[in-house]
């Protein structure tokens, strides 16, 4: 037993799995949904709320976390192993910036907390982060918005939209049938929540959504602004469903007609 | 097949649970049960003592020292007490850890710690003993009950996984269902804290088995600003303060059922 | 022959530095801003051993940044003098100290005060109501005993600090032409041309 201590947990089993990595993905199914979504010159992050219980202090439940001025992370899967992940993170941003001076760049970030995730997956006697993490945020001098993720295996992909935790392979199919190229601000906020609402049933109360608009132009909307737009979701939702009742309505007429005229006509 | 995954610490099973989190976890639940309430002008803390025989000799605890016995109750820093549920070894070293890092913080800072920043302190300890080989988790879940200029009065929970919630009042340890949705009733925002002494008092002695209570069995602690200094002030009671504080409230334990009274 | 000033009045504190960069008597550059905003609320100026200034500065405001996005909140004033005072403290010990003279103005929004700090390469720190470092202080000191109110508005403070840039413009041998100012009250660092 003392042998194992110092040996990596994650090992390859006989047909070439790295259990522990899947396993570490399992715990970020388990938890709560994130999105992100890339704009034409805006991107956007939304979360999964856990709803507050009555007596906790709202402020101390947060999902998304800076790592510097002009990037946002989310992460779904254990939350102490976000918020450690997120330190180190953000240590690395400010030495980032103390020895070139310069920002970092969103991929570099990326790279970074992917590294620190990889080694994890191969260090003695560790296990791996059970988390993934979206990344948003703009490259210095620069006003392409950037979206990528990374996972607890350490692989990180840059992304137009996407989603981890809980039944996100839900949300990415409907990302991927609603995602356009170029949308505007408003366009993109909708799609997040949009996309959100097909794994949280119980609306804007759930819902945190963070807007980056370029540089250093980070805002969170409240939840009057979110509830406005789950509103508009919702008229479009039963104007949709309206017009298609309406449609078989028709469609239904006309058969009916026409097997009446059918009928009638010998 | 089972056990390959929940003998072993800081390893995921195949669902991507840490089941050695979840043991800690419930190793706290058959725990002494720790209360805690914020109120506008202070915070409230109680603990039930587990007795562990009838010799035990609780007289030393009687002078000197910080108040309390010590136990379930702690002093962290001027402006942070804390309380206790789990594994009393575990605790101590957390709070030897804990008082550590306040020290710390005031030497290079000159400044009391901010209370949520000794919580995080404390949960990446707890955090890395979930993670790293070899090691099993802290089987303690703490209250920290303290206040600091940025968000003045404050009472934060941390469990074994390293997670930590802020709260208005909360409960960790045995029956802590029953006392959370009795806080959940009887709470109300601005409450002051004599009031918070009270609902602590009436929730403390619904959730312990007892319906009388005494200093043996009880632990409590409040921490105020000073009135005349404005700094935050932390009182542990002496047993002799929570018979007194028992007998205002009219359920101290009678004279003759005392057992243990000296 | 670098030089610096700060000065408290009500709500805010003011602070300034000139901006030459000179290397034994030859002046190098005259627009050298020997400041450095370290939060929203904190502003420091620092002079001493060419080099050793900015890698220092940059140090601080790195740190500084880094407390204030891990915690949400900024680091007080307070914390951030006795935090800084303590790294040129351990400096001091090392093989190689920083020699940096540093002012730290700041204003505390949790107690909505005015906060300025003396601090030296020594790792001596001072909480004072006005402050200068290098000659200047020489003719400043004086000036700011007479002068100097605590309750002054924010027109009656740069007036008096004027008067301790034009003492030394008439007074010093060297010309230091150029001040950078800045001013931090509740609203932030902001800066201001004389």
């Amino acid at each position: 037993m003392s042998r194992s201590y110092d040996r990596a947990l994650t090992v390859f089993s006989p047909d070439g799995h790295l259990f522990q990595v899947e396993y570490a993905l399992e715990a970020v199914r388990k938890g709560t949904c994130a999105v992100g979504v890339r704009g034409k010159d805006v991107v956007v992050l939304g979360v999964e709320k856990k709803s507050v219980l009555q007596l906790q202090d709202p402020r101390t439940v947060r999902k998304v976390a800076m790592l510097d001025d002009h990037i946002c992370l989310a992460f779904a899967g254990l939350t102490a192993d976000g918020r450690v992940l997120i330190d180190k993170a953000r240590v690395e941003c400010q030495s980032h910036r103390l020895t070139v001076e310069d920002p970092v760049s969103v991929e570099y970030i990326t790279r970074h907390i992917a590294g620190i995730q990889q080694r994890y997956t191969q260090s003695g006697g560790v296990r791996p982060f059970g988390i993934s993490t979206l990344i948003i945020g703009f490259d210095p001098q620069d006003t392409r918005p950037r979206l990528y993720m990374t996972e607890p295996s350490g692989i990180y992909s840059a992304w137009k939209a996407n989603a981890i935790g809980r039944s996100s392979k839900t949300v990415r199919e409907f990302l991927e049938k609603n995602h356009k190229d170029d949308m505007t601000r408003d366009e993109t906020i909708k799609l997040t929540i949009k996309s959100l609402l097909e794994v949280v049933q119980t609306g804007a109360k759930n819902i945190e959504i963070s807007v980056m608009e370029g540089f250093n132009k980070v805002t969170s909307l409240d939840l009057a602004q979110i509830e406005g737009i789950v509103a508009d979701i919702e008229r479009e939702k039963e104007a949709e469903a309206e017009r298609k009742r309406s449609r078989l309505a028709a469609t239904a007429d006309i058969q009916a007609a026409m097997a009446a005229g059918s009928s009638s006509a010998p | 097949m089972a056990r390959r995954y929940d003998s072993r610490t800081t390893i995921f099973s195949p669902e991507g649970r840490l089941y050695q989190i979840e043991y800690a976890m419930e190793a706290i639940s058959h725990a002494g049960t720790v209360l805690g309430v914020l109120a506008k002008d202070g915070v409230v803390l109680a603990a039930e003592k587990k007795i562990t025989g009838k010799l035990l000799d609780l007289s030393i605890v009687k002078e000197g020292g910080y108040g309390g016995s010590g136990e379930k109750i702690f002093l962290v820093n001027n402006n942070v007490i804390c309380g206790v549920a789990g594994i009393t070894a575990d605790a101590n070293s957390l709070v030897n850890y804990a008082r550590s890092a306040a020290q710390r913080h005031l030497f290079s800072y000159n400044e009391d710690i901010p209370v949520e920043q000794l919580t995080q302190i404390l949960c990446d300890l707890k955090q890395g003993y979930t993670q790293y080989g070899g090691l099993r988790p802290f089987g303690v879940s703490l209250l920290y009950a303290g206040y600091d200029p940025h968000y003045k009065f404050q009472l934060y929970h941390s469990d074994p996984s390293g997670n930590y919630s802020g709260w208005k009042a909360t409960c960790i340890g045995a029956n802590n269902g029953t006392a959370q949705s009795l806080l959940k009733q009887e709470y109300k925002d601005e409450i002051t804290v004599e009031e918070a002494v009270a609902l602590v008092i009436k929730v403390m002695s619904k959730t312990m088995d007892s319906t009388t209570l005494g200093s043996e069995k009880l632990e409590f602690a409040t921490l105020t600003l000073d009135a005349a200094t404005q700094a935050p002030k932390a009182k542990i009671y002496r047993p002799a303060e929570v018979d007194a504080l028992l007998e205002k409230h009219g359920i101290a334990k009678k004279d003759d059922e005392s057992e243990m009274k000296p | 022959m670098e030089c610096s000033f700060a000065i408290t009045g009500k709500d805010y504190v003011l602070v300034a530095s000139d901006t030459n960069a000179a290397r034994s008597i030859i002046k190098m550059k005259s627009d050298e801003d020997k400041t450095k905003i370290l939060s929203p609320h904190l502003v420091m100026t620092y002079s001493g051993e060419p080099g050793d200034t900015v890698q220092f500065a940059e140090y601080v405001e790195r740190n500084i940044r880094l407390q204030h996005i891990r915690n949400i909140h900024e680091l007080r004033p307070s914390s951030s003098a006795a935090w800084i005072r303590r790294s040129l403290a351990d400096s001091l010990r090392s093989r190689h100290p920083y020699s940096v003279n540093l002012l730290l103005g700041g204003y505390d929004a949790a107690t909505d005060t005015p906060k300025l700090y003396w601090i030296d390469y020594l790792g001596t720190l001072a909480e004072v109501p006005f402050a200068a470092h290098g000659y200047g202080s020489y003719f400043a000191l004086s000036l700011l005993d007479r002068y100097h109110n605590p309750e002054a508005s924010l027109e009656e403070g740069v007036a008096t600090l004027k008067r301790c840039i034009s003492e030394v413009q008439k007074r010093l041998v060297v010309n230091l032409e150029t001040f950078k100012v800045r001013v931090v009250d509740k609203d932030g660092v902001r800066e201001i041309e004389l």
